[in-house]
């Protein structure tokens, strides 16, 4: 049975409304709303078009019901979803919630026929007994494989005269980043702000006991976590 | 029979002290400086110790291996293709972790190694303790300490040479590993050039080139025999950038600078973390956001004053002694024989002799400034204190010491222009120099200026033509970085090295190896030019004459009638009346006369023309030349009679226009000598000639024909 596509962000209102049910015994829109984190009316509008796609039943003031072809199209896709997140949590050694918000956004993009390949290479992996060997170099590999978050990172040209920090990125759109790299400009290494020059836009490090100067739209593609 | 010559390289990163030792075991005199690359050029000396002769290769100061900048590219060259005996690396020991990275790669080279592990007072003060074995262990080489300003260690260190060089089985440096990953990585692509035949490079080991293609070097990755797996070792650094997460230009200096640390972290200890306080305190009133400006411009001033009020005296001094030298020579010269050859040795040689002497006092003061400069390590902190200014138009920050110079002389500003390390930045700076006008202009400025404009105005043209050429300079430099010198800038990443007090021996060195240079490349092609004009300005010689000076001046000296003052100043017209024929009937007066075609429309006649063409000799000489031309006695200190004349004959506007094209136009024989020894192109020298000189001319065509048009200036103010 060839399936009517769906958008993406359907899919997940279809995911989300198969999952209150199982936990509520009903869907509310209101529940519906706090589950997604979208405001009321986008679920309205949502919900009418998943309702004139035959997918659910919905009428205002009552609560929302999938219908047979709906519940079939739900279980597909928190099957995917299951599967992704068991291969980023067992196979990537992610954690539970990072496993799970990576399987919400790649769920969405794969034909069935590459789902059910997938599927199984992620039950070869973990159950096939010629793998042993394989997942014992994951477990080993992956947990030291992570780069940090940018999230709380700083860029090097906002550091504070005065101020420190250890280099944990260097992003590859730095022109000329070899040379950086040469001179210590490498992941792991502390840089302590000396100070700017007078005009223009060149500031002085200190690194590995010696001053460099640079240019400030150069150091904004280092990324640095601040050290007391 | 044992070996008994060797080749052994110095290499290092820059500011490490490796020209110190250079020095101490050659013996040659080479600068010490303080200042990255300043041994740009291979240079080389022979040791003799041991019984053994040892050549020395002092390579460029570099902080990696690899082919991108021209000085890690000398060196790479010669380490690959020199067959070298022994690596001596000199290392900073007070900052062994930067200087550990070139060293990790130099033990791939498969070269024995001696480290050497300099300023080790300095280390000791900051506080360092090495555990030199585990070092030695790590990298498969010997350590020794020295202090090489102060000589310590260096006996030491030439018995470990001689050990080494002398060693049955020569002690290579230890395999480096990279970690498990990259390990294996660097197997596999071994494997890969295994099978290619790579008999036409030299003996490094094939781990050495399998490394540097994983790098993705430019240079190694470009060699023909490589060609079948560029693809595949491209792929899998692809894929190693993707597994670790960085740039896969990145992936070997993270892996070396992790390497390095995992080694210091065992073999060294900070004991006390004292840096160098002094260093850091100057630093933070020469570089302040506020003080910087005033402080550099102050240092500028006295390099100013150095170059030019302090070598006064002795330009002076050489002056008169070519005058005396040419009017003893004249003075014993048989009268009325070879007339032609007298004036030419006189004039033309000794003239052209002097002419490139004549700089030198300032030369002199120049370089010990410099180098006093390069060697507290003050320049590079000049540059970043002026790159916000300079980077506007397009110039570097180094390129304001040779624009302030010009102001003087450009000849030694375009010499200066010798610390700035983008070529690119450096042409662009060495072709607006003549902009700047310099001082020999002045003598122009200060006749005509007088004679053309009431004094309330005077000081205001002055200040407008100085203006002129600095604007002129800017905006050329900024069109010539969009043109000429097109590309995006080279990043900028300056070492800024600890302040450190050279040495009066090494400046001096310093000194007289660039003046040497500037005398032996530029002196040559001074004097020639210099003998050319003097030919264009004398000859073909006159001999019939409008009228019989001799006969006039005879009669006048044997006439009592006329008194004693009236009689010398007509003796003296009718000298510079005949002076006058002899020049107009010159190649020079000719081609002033032919040029006064092209030039009449910037308002030039024949006599502007011709001196003009003095001027290029040097551009003071246009003053002597016109006073020549207008048959005037006065010397150029004795320009008012000249001033008077002048102002019969033109008009302020025609005296504004020859100051800009004197101020514009062609620079004079020494700066266009120095100009083609800086570039080393011909190309650039004349496209600089013909470009000013145009520019020169398309100026004032627009100043003299809408001054015309709107009557300014057509009459005297």
């Amino acid at each position: 049975m060839e399936m009517e596509k769906i958008s993406s962000s359907l899919e997940d209102y279809l995911e989300a409304i198969a999952e209150i049910i199982e936990e509520n015994g009903h869907a509310h829109t209101k529940d519906i709303a706090d589950k997604l984190h979208v405001k009321m009316p986008s679920v309205t509008s949502a919900l009418q078009t998943l309702a004139a796609k035959g997918l659910i039943r919905y009428q205002s003031h009552s609560p929302v019901v999938l219908t047979a072809a709906g519940s079939e199209r739900a279980a597909v896709i928190r099957l995917r979803h299951a599967a992704f997140s068991n291969f980023f949590r067992e196979v990537l050694k992610l954690s539970p919630e990072e496993a799970n918000d990576t399987a919400c956004k790649v769920e969405h993009l794969v034909c069935e026929k590459v789902m059910s390949r997938f599927v199984s290479l992620t039950d070869a992996i973990l159950q096939r007994s010629d793998c042993a060997e394989l997942r014992k170099y994951l477990e080993q590999t992956m947990p030291q494989i992570c780069p940090e978050p940018t999230e709380d990172l700083i860029s090097l040209d906002c550091l504070e005269v005065g101020q420190s920090g250890i280099v944990v990125r260097v992003s590859n759109t730095l022109r000329g980043i070899k040379k950086f790299a040469d001179l210590g400009l490498v992941a792991g290494t502390l840089i302590q702000m000396e100070g700017h020059a007078p005009f223009g836009d060149l500031l002085r490090i200190r690194v590995m006991g010696s001053s460099l100067s640079m240019r400030a739209k150069d150091a904004s593609h280092i990324w640095l976590r601040l050290t007391e | 029979m044992t070996k008994q010559k060797f080749r052994v390289a110095l290499a290092g990163n820059p500011n490490c002290g490796k020209t110190t030792i250079f020095n101490a075991l050659t013996g040659a005199h080479q600068h010490v400086g303080n200042y990255s690359g300043v041994t740009v050029e291979r240079k080389s000396g022979i040791c003799h110790f041991d019984s053994m002769e040892v050549e020395i290769i002092d390579l460029p100061g570099i902080y990696s291996l690899s082919s991108s900048s021209p000085e890690e590219k000398v060196a790479f060259n010669e380490l690959l293709t020199q067959d070298i005996d022994l690596i001596l690396n000199i290392i900073d020991a007070g900052n062994p972790q930067r200087n550990l990275y070139l060293t990790t790669q130099l033990v791939e080279l498969g070269i024995p190694m001696l480290l050497v592990f300099n300023m080790a007072d300095d280390a000791h003060r900051r506080g360092l303790k090495f555990n030199l074995p585990i070092l030695e262990r790590y990298f498969g080489a010997p350590i020794v300490r020295t202090v090489g300003a102060h000589g310590r260690g260096l006996e030491h260190m030439k018995s470990e040479m001689a050990r080494l060089l002398r060693a049955e089985y020569p002690q290579y440096p230890a395999r480096l590993r990279y970690g498990e990953v990259l390990d294996g990585l660097i197997a596999q692509v071994e494997e890969m050039i295994a099978k290619l035949d790579l008999s036409a490079l030299s003996g490094a080991p094939v781990r050495y080139f399998a490394i540097k293609l994983l790098e993705g070097d430019a240079y190694i990755s470009s060699l023909p025999v490589f060609a079948p797996v560029i693809e595949p070792v491209a792929a899998l650094r692809a894929k190693l950038a993707i597994r670790l997460g960085v740039d896969a230009e990145t992936i070997l200096p993270d892996a070396r600078y992790g390497m390095i640390s995992g080694a210091c972290r065992e073999a060294i200890r900070i004991t006390n973390e004292r840096r160098q306080q002094l260093s850091d305190n100057i630093d933070r009133v020469m570089t302040n956001r506020y003080l910087g400006l005033p402080i550099f411009l102050l240092i500028m001033f006295a390099i100013f004053a150095l170059t030019f009020f302090c070598a006064e005296p002795f330009v002076g001094m050489l002056e008169s002694l070519f005058g005396w030298l040419a009017e003893t020579i004249s003075a014993f010269w048989p009268e009325g024989r070879l007339e032609f050859l007298r004036a030419l040795i006189t004039d033309g040689i000794i003239g052209g002799v002097g002419g490139v002497l004549g700089f030198l006092p300032n030369i002199l003061f120049l370089f010990l400034g410099i180098a006093f400069l390069e060697g507290t390590g003050y320049m590079a902190r000049a540059a970043y204190v002026m790159d916000g200014f300079m980077h506007i138009f397009g110039l570097h920050g180094k390129s304001f010491i040779p624009m302030l110079l010009g102001f003087g002389c450009t000849v030694p500003a375009v010499l200066a222009t010798r610390s700035i390390e983008s070529e690119k930045d450096r042409l662009t700076t060495i072709m607006v120099l003549p902009l700047m006008s310099c001082s020999a202009r002045l003598p122009i400025y200060s006749l005509l200026i007088p004679a053309f404009f009431p004094q309330k105005f005077q000081a205001l043209i002055m200040w407008i033509i100085y203006v002129l050429g600095v604007v002129l300079a800017l905006i050329g430099a900024r069109i010539m970085k969009s043109t000429l010198f097109k590309g995006s800038d080279e990043v900028y990443l300056m070492e800024l090295p600890p302040y450190r007090l050279p040495t009066f021996r090494s400046l001096l060195i310093h000194m007289w190896e660039r003046s040497l240079c500037y005398l032996r490349k530029a002196g040559t092609l001074i004097l020639l030019a210099s003998v050319i004009l003097f030919v264009i300005n004398t000859l073909p010689q006159k001999t019939a004459f409008s009228k019989n000076y001799a006969e006039e001046l005879r009669t006048l000296e044997s006439s009592s009638r006329i008194p004693e003052a009236d009689r010398k100043e007509r003796i003296l017209r009718l000298e510079s009346e005949k002076k006058m024929e002899s020049l107009e009937y010159s190649v020079a007066g000719r081609i002033g006369r032919g040029l006064e075609v092209v030039m009449k429309p910037i308002g030039f006649d024949w006599r502007i023309c011709s001196a003009l063409i003095g001027a290029f000799a040097a551009k003071e000489l246009f003053v002597s030349q016109l006073s020549i031309l207008f048959s005037m006695s006065g010397a150029e200190d004795d320009a008012t009679p000249l001033q008077s004349v002048l102002r019969e004959n033109y008009t302020p506007l025609q005296a504004f226009c020859m100051m800009v094209y004197c101020l514009v136009s062609m620079p004079c024989v020494g700066t266009v000598a120095v100009v083609k020894r800086e570039t080393n192109s011909w190309k650039l020298t004349l496209l600089q000639l013909i470009g000013l000189t145009l520019t020169a001319y398309l100026l004032c065509l627009a100043i003299f024909q809408i001054g015309t048009l709107l009557q300014i200036g057509t009459s005297l103010l």
